[in-house]
């Protein structure tokens, strides 16, 4: 894969993020206002210095009036993208693209999702009825495919596969109960998640993300002109993105413990910003937890833990708040909450506030470079963004 | 007479222009294919060009129907009205396909009987009078392994 990336070019200069949860008192519209004004004073600007704009979401509205009319913004170029669950990533991606080029000096991305209210437990699409030829699944069918190819390739008992992912989804929970914007902020005893009703395959209803509204967003320059607007900048390393030819799930040459388009993605990300050995050189990171199992994979495809092992290394702690190298330090899709436009940008958030020193209880010991991990859609067919941020 | 698994208010696939082929021959219980005719290279669900060479030109090649369970997943909650539950989603690879597999449901099997490796075959559900859907079965004559 080539790419020529932009390390050190383009600074975050400021983000904001709603609390994610149950907000039946907000609308997509309310959302895209709270987060935009966290934003705008993260990075001491009024809305006017902000030259354009991209919204990311995946179902809640259609083009860039859903933004420009939220907040009354006098005729910017406003770009609405989508891309799955990694929708509100691209939204990033391009916005650092578009001041890399020189085309504009101060970028918005914004991303938004109102599950809540529409009708219905989990994703809405706006796809057609299935061809058919393909198969029509749950979400937590497809990921829950993962747990029984990985237990029986790596010699693991199912048993203690079930333990590997019931402590991802209690450390998550763990992380998740010292960020007061998360949509679940209570610790869960391993006991209780591994007992909790089946949803799929191995898949308990506590190894599943939360279903939630919120929006997050951030505010981008190039990097020479970051310090008019923060002392204390993020600057992006790498950003990397691929899509594959969804040929996995239906060809025998591939056995569901990984995610190649993940691992093209990390390799990508790796050669941009120069990263030699990522178990080493990455400090933290957000990844894509839509379920237990599937962090449990971007462990080994993301570099983390070597093949076969990264079961071993969750249950020994590795990636706790207080690990090695933590991973979901602020609840990840599962605690914090996954309104889906808005996560690639609330992963970012949670890496503004660890490298800035702004984390709180949650907050890891200097870190240096972080990694942001998101996903859309399933094993064997899907898109998958990676990140590289540091100081 | 055709067995029926699945309700009638299942959503109905949609044929399009490329997989309009795949699902005549399925309602003449033929479970077929795609094979690139520069290549040989066989692919599934059908699509426009082929992943190996990129040519356009294809044919449709007939399977057993006979093949085993590469992996599966059962299903507690629902996802359309009136479904029963739980409900099991395989991937079975096809024999005699050149290395394809398909993702379906198993039928007429306990779920507590179901192991990666299990050899099936096809069994034809009749939806209606000109649509009929592959679901698999263990084979009758041989043990799950
Ligand atoms: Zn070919």
């Amino acid at each position: 894969m080539a790419s020529n990336g932009i390390k050190d070019r383009v600074a975050i200069v400021g983000m904001g993020c709603t609390p994610f949860g149950e907000r039946w008192d907000k609308s997509g519209e309310d959302l895209l206002v709270d987060a935009a004004k966290d934003v705008y004073a993260s990075a001491n600007v009024e809305p006017d210095a902000v030259d354009a704009y991209w919204l990311g979401t995946m179902g809640s509205g259609t083009s860039g009036l859903m933004l420009s009319e939220a907040l009354k913004l006098p005729y910017k170029p406003v770009t609405r993208l989508e891309n799955m669950c990694a929708t509100g990533s691209e939204a990033m991606r391009n916005a650092a693209y578009a001041v890399a080029s020189g085309a504009y000096d101060l970028v918005m991305a914004i991303g938004v999702e109102k599950l809540k209210d529409s009708g219905y437990s989990g994703l809405v699409t706006s796809r057609p009825p299935d061809d058919g030829t393909s198969a029509s699944m749950t979400a937590p069918a497809m990921f829950s495919l993962l747990a029984p190819a990985y237990a029986k390739k790596y010699g693991v008992d199912e048993g203690e596969l079930k333990e590997v992912i019931s402590r991802i989804a209690w450390k998550n929970h763990c992380n998740g109960a010292k960020n007061p914007k998360a949509q679940f902020r209570k610790e869960v005893p391993m006991e209780r998640i591994q007992n909790s009703p089946r949803v799929a395959g191995m898949f308990g209803i506590f190894d599943c993300s939360g279903v939630s509204d919120g929006s997050a967003a951030a505010i981008l320059c190039r990097a020479e002109d970051a310090h008019k607007y923060t002392d204390s900048p993020i600057f992006i390393k790498a950003l990397s993105f691929a899509a594959g030819p969804a040929e996995g799930a239906y060809s025998q040459d591939y056995d569901f413990t990984t995610f190649q388009e993940v691992v093209a993605s990390a390799q990508d990300a790796y050669g941009q910003a120069g990263v030699a050995n990522p178990r080493e050189e990455i400090s933290m990171a957000e990844v894509h937890d839509c379920f237990t199992a599937t962090e449990l994979v971007l462990m080994e495809d993301l570099g983390f833990s070597a093949r076969g092992e990264g079961w071993k290394d969750v249950l020994g702690g590795r990636f706790d708040g207080d690990g090695a190298q933590p991973v979901n330090p602020d609840g990840g899709l599962k605690s914090f909450g996954h309104p889906i436009g808005a996560s690639g940008l609330r992963m970012m958030y949670e890496m503004w506030l660890q490298l800035r020193g702004e984390a709180g209880e949650r907050q890891i010991a200097e870190p240096k470079l972080g990694l942001t991990h998101n996903l859309g859609g399933q094993p064997g067919r899907c898109v998958s963004f990676v990140s590289i941020v540091g100081k | 007479m055709s067995e029926r698994f699945f309700p009638d208010s299942m959503p109905a696939p949609l044929a399009s222009a490329t997989t309009l082929p795949w699902w005549e021959a399925a309602a003449e219980h033929r479970l077929v294919v795609q094979r690139c005719t520069s290549c040989e290279h066989t692919r599934h669900p059908p699509a426009p060009i082929c992943p190996e060479c990129r040519s356009g030109e294809s044919d449709w090649k007939e399977v057993s129907g006979r093949g085993e369970v590469y992996t599966f997943t059962i299903v507690h909650r629902p996802i359309a009205a009136g479904q029963e539950l739980p409900y099991l989603v395989a991937v079975i690879a096809l024999e005699g396909s050149g290395g394809l597999r398909i993702i379906s449901n198993l039928v007429g099997v306990d779920p507590g009987e179901v192991a990666i490796g299990l050899p099936v075959e096809v069994v034809w559900e009749e939806m209606s009078a000109d649509l009929a859907i592959p679901r698999f079965r263990p084979v009758s004559e041989e043990e799950p392994r």
